[in-house]
């Protein structure tokens, strides 16, 4: 669900540009916590935790529209400044393939690696707290989606007057929009449509999410306890 | 995913025209068409701009199994029919946004071999990037062989049956989980091999 599906030309110059802007400082920043070495030899893992998280993405559960990110579980293994390389790679390749626009890559990496870092930071905090993987890492996926399908949200929520301006070419409306010729409505009126059409927006995403996060939560679970049996060490764990 | 190996096939065995032509330029056609995509706002533009590249594409002899990867972005683009209010005129023009792109992308990809494309990327980008990119493109075929065992493994353990929701999540977790932990291992003997033949951050390819 936080995976921005638009394809390239429905969100505005500015806001997919900003995108590409803030994903390259962000990931400038991450990548001084990280040595050269370290990156050098953990580079064929980023890759193939990345061709892991694509092909996720790949498996589509069509009746409530989601796929799993397999973020958090591929931030775990790889920590908070990989991952964000990872997303950035795994988006190229699915903007490749259709899925979400070329345009749209920087926001997606910055909603995805939000996921994965959030996911990466709750889960060592939770461990912490619980000492039991299950819980750690089911609610540490839960809440890491969450934030990640708000920012989404709060993405797609920006490019509104953008929508309206694509719709206002064929003088109908997207999302619930109902243009108003006279300026004075639009002023009045405007502000409350476009907390309707949010309203219908994420009155459609969040109960379809929901259902995802809980089977995410328990996917990316089973997972780390299969890899907690076979290899613990690669979850970095302290006892 | 799994017709990325026809893809491939596609890209080097491929002998027509656009095969022979200069990746550099296939690249900058792409961009051009990208930014087609984002600029044009009527029908007409968009439905020329989409028969022009499904000629190219029929008359690159790539095969027609390809073509249905063209077609699966439309799974996404069928959500603005429903928040369009079904209004025809935007569905369509989405429609036609998402197939040029599309169609542009798998043009590029079935008539360029990737480390060509690979190579001249990595002139441009930073070289970690492409490195990470080259990868995770590689390391997708490694997961896809590893796949098909696991998927002969799952099958023996009764596979996805609705009937049994947790025991085929179980089974569909437990896939990944194996899918993963082998993909590691094979991830670090990529590494060691990587490492014999010299390398130091960066790949390097051929005619470079």
């Amino acid at each position: 669900m936080s995976h921005i599906h638009f394809p390239d030309g429905v969100l505005p110059v500015w806001l997919w540009a900003s995108g590409f802007i803030v994903a390259i400082l962000v990931g400038a920043i991450l990548f001084r916590f990280i040595k050269k070495e370290e990156l050098t030899r953990r580079l064929p893992l980023l890759g193939m935790m990345a061709a892991v998280m694509v092909l996720g993405a790949s498996v589509e559960i069509v009746p409530i529209a989601y796929h799993i990110n397999l973020t958090v579980i591929s931030g775990i293994l790889l920590g908070p400044s990989l991952i964000f390389l990872a997303t950035f790679v795994v988006n190229v390749i699915l903007a490749l393939f259709g899925h979400g626009g070329i345009t749209v890559i920087g926001l997606n990496t910055l909603t995805l690696s939000i996921e994965g870092i959030i996911g990466y930071f709750l889960f060592r905090l939770l461990w912490r707290v619980f000492r039991r993987l299950t819980p750690a890492i089911f609610i540490a996926t839960f809440l890491a989606l969450f934030c990640s399908t708000l920012s989404m949200i709060g993405v797609v929520s920006l490019g509104t007057s953008h929508y309206e301006e694509l719709i206002h070419q064929e003088r109908k409306g997207i999302i619930g929009f109902h243009l108003s010729k006279e300026k004075g409505d639009e002023h009045q009126g405007g502000v409350s449509e476009r907390k309707v059409n949010l309203k219908r927006f994420i009155a459609i995403v969040l109960p379809l999410g929901f259902i995802g996060w809980i089977l995410e939560g328990v996917i990316t679970s089973l997972i780390t306890r299969y890899i907690h049996r076979l290899r613990p060490d690669l979850l970095r764990l302290k006892t | 995913m799994i017709q990325l190996s026809y893809l491939d096939y596609s890209a080097v065995e491929g002998k027509s025209w656009l095969h022979r032509f200069s990746p550099k330029f296939k690249i900058i056609g792409m961009a051009f068409v990208l930014l087609g995509i984002v600029t044009m706002r009527n029908l007409t533009g968009l439905l020329l701009l989409y028969a022009i590249l499904l000629t190219l594409f029929f008359i690159s002899r790539i095969p027609l199994k390809i073509f249905s990867l063209t077609l699966y972005p439309l799974i996404f683009a069928f959500l603005f029919i429903f928040i369009s209010g079904f209004q025809i005129n935007f569905i369509l023009l989405i429609f036609l946004k998402v197939l040029c792109g599309s169609t542009g992308v798998v043009l590029l990809l079935a008539t360029t071999p990737y480390p060509s494309i690979f190579g001249i990327l990595g002139k441009v980008l930073p070289s970690i990037f492409v490195t990470a990119l080259f990868l995770t493109y590689r390391s997708i075929f490694i997961l896809l062989n590893i796949l098909e065992e696991t998927e002969h493994a799952l099958h023996l353990r009764g596979g996805v049956q609705w009937r049994h929701p947790w025991r085929s999540l179980a089974n569909i977790s437990h896939g990944f989980g194996h899918l993963i932990i082998r993909g590691i291992d094979a991830s670090e003997k990529m590494y060691e091999s990587m490492v014999l033949r010299g390398f130091k951050n960066k790949i390097h390819y051929r005619g470079e």
